[in-house]
């Protein structure tokens, strides 16, 4: 199943379904309504899981700053992601990415397999690892709490292209010029 | 200022030409790809313009073989062979390059059995101030280790001997420069104090008193000692400094002061190699480096099929190409990645 956004073409060809969960456009099926939640760019439907995917490719630097101009500042009760740090930034935003997209799909009655998180970041891999170890961290990966029956996340990876290409042969992507 | 080293079957290489950049000279490379080796043969060709040695002597004495024996220089083979290696420089007045070359074998017993060439004396007629920072730190047993190699046959590389004669230079005359001010205050800022000399012996001196070095942290000697080669005058412009694996023994933190201290040296004139294995070097002096610095990255690399050491260059921190370091974060990547994501995917 190909599809395309934020400037980046996947094919997952073991998918059930693939879609841009942020649709912005309206008269799209897949329209996300819900404004005042963030979103991630991509849910994949897989047998065993869903996959949540975020992109960001740092480097084209317009459609960095629009992607930034799409992210409001989040509710009172969090710091402006604007008065952070960039690496702060991009990590919140990650975050909470998935942190209300998982109670929009829990509305949809769509959680009901396990979720992996994947930031496809083009960073190089020591900021990747920093990264990844910090979401894994604060989404949180796993049932961190006793009273929980099942975690948020079952896993977290943040990869490169060239890294995600060598790890997911099935899942070719590539930066679209 | 040394602009290319060729070594033919000389130590680990079977033949490479190196061409380096006037300013920061940075060589990676995994373990045994003779980062050290280059560093020594440069070091080597510099220290003899000031100590008038003969090249071969100083270069066994910098390697120091077994048995002192020059010969086992040459690049080990089952059969005879010889070995070269060979440094040239620019000079001014008039400008021009020179160079010098020492040939040997395997059965070369002694140094001065080994031929030395080229223009050897003009090379010595343009003296190079050079220092050498060795990977282990010396400067906590700098008490009577000067007199004690002088005097007796021990087994240590002269590059230990000579970091102690360079730290333990008395000030150039005239004080201490408006640049190099700004950069002992940098270091002092980073080891929260000065260092001091008495009888050989050398203390951190703070509000707190004088702390001696064999109490301090290995990497808080390692900012003493570059506070007392600017000090001193070692590190002017037209010197060269080595500096072989600047992160051993020091918190990373450290290195931002670290890169900031070697680009400064190398915008005041003073040509640097230095040979890491540290991210965080080569990510700081990216992230450090301004329009107009003079940077060159060296990469050496075994050849898959030859196994020969080879080299590429590049002045972009993106463009290195073989590069260990971040090949070595990719690996953990990888492997963190197959223990998150199983088979999916694959």
């Amino acid at each position: 199943m190909k599809i395309t956004a934020d400037g980046f073409e996947f094919d997952f060809t073991d998918a059930i379904d693939v879609f841009v969960f942020d649709e912005k456009d309206k008269t799209k099926p897949g329209y996300h309504d819900a404004q005042m939640m963030k979103a991630v760019d991509l849910i994949v439907e897989l047998q065993e899981c869903y996959l949540f995917v975020e992109m960001k490719d740092i480097f084209d630097t317009d459609r960095y700053i629009q992607s930034q101009e799409r992210d409001p500042c989040p509710r009172e009760n969090r710091q402006c992601p604007h008065e952070l740090s960039p690496f702060k930034r991009l990590k919140e935003l990650s975050k909470y990415k998935f942190h209300d997209t998982y109670p929009f799909r829990h509305a949809e009655q769509k959680v009901d397999k396990p979720i992996r998180y994947i930031c496809l970041l083009t960073f190089e891999n020591a900021f990747n690892l920093h990264m990844q170890k910090t979401l894994q961290q604060e989404l949180p990966v796993g049932r961190v709490s006793r009273r929980w029956q099942s975690g948020l996340a079952e896993s977290c990876v943040v990869v490169h292209v060239a890294a995600w290409n060598r790890l997911f042969p099935k899942w070719p992507v590539r930066l679209l010029a | 200022m040394l602009h290319k080293i060729k070594l033919e079957k000389f130590t680990a290489f079977e033949s490479l030409e190196v061409t380096f950049s006037s300013g920061l000279n940075i060589l990676i490379g995994a373990n045994g790809t003779g980062k050290t080796h280059i560093l020594k043969v440069l070091y080597a060709a510099c220290d003899i313009t000031k100590s008038k040695k003969s090249l071969s002597e100083k270069i066994n004495k910098v390697f120091l073989p077994s048995g002192e024996q020059i010969g086992r220089l040459a690049k080990r083979k089952t059969v005879s062979t010889e070995g070269s290696v060979e440094v040239i420089r620019h000079v001014n007045n008039p400008p021009k390059p020179i160079a010098i070359r020492l040939r040997l074998s395997n059965h070369t017993k002694t140094p001065d059995k080994a031929t030395v060439s080229g223009a050897f004396k003009q090379w010595l007629a343009h003296p190079l101030e050079s220092v050498y920072i060795p990977v282990k730190d010396m400067m906590a047993n700098a008490p009577g280790f000067r007199s004690l190699y002088e005097l007796r046959d021990i087994h240590f590389e002269e590059i230990y001997a000579d970091i102690i004669s360079r730290a333990s230079l008395p000030l150039l005359r005239g004080g201490v420069d408006t640049p190099r001010k700004s950069l002992l205050e940098i270091l002092q800022k980073a080891m929260n104090g000065k260092v001091i000399q008495k009888n050989e012996e050398f203390f951190l001196k703070n509000e707190q008193g004088e702390l001696e070095f064999t109490l301090l942290a290995e990497g808080m000697r390692k900012l003493a000692l570059l506070w007392l080669l600017i000090q001193n005058g070692t590190l002017l412009q037209g010197s060269v400094l080595f500096w072989d694996e600047p992160e051993t023994n020091l918190n990373p933190r450290i290195m931002k002061t670290i890169v900031e201290i070697l680009l400064e040296l190398q915008r005041m004139g003073v040509q640097i190699f230095l040979t890491t294995h540290d991210y965080i070097i080569l990510k700081e002096v990216d992230l450090q480096t301004r329009p107009g610095d003079d940077i060159l990255y060296h990469s050496l690399y075994r050849d898959p099929e030859s196994h020969e050491i080879q080299a590429t260059q590049t002045k972009h921190y993106l463009e290195i190409a073989h590069n260990t370091i971040d090949e070595a974060f990719g690996d953990i990547m990888d492997r963190d990645m197959v223990r998150s994501m199983g088979t999916l995917g694959r």
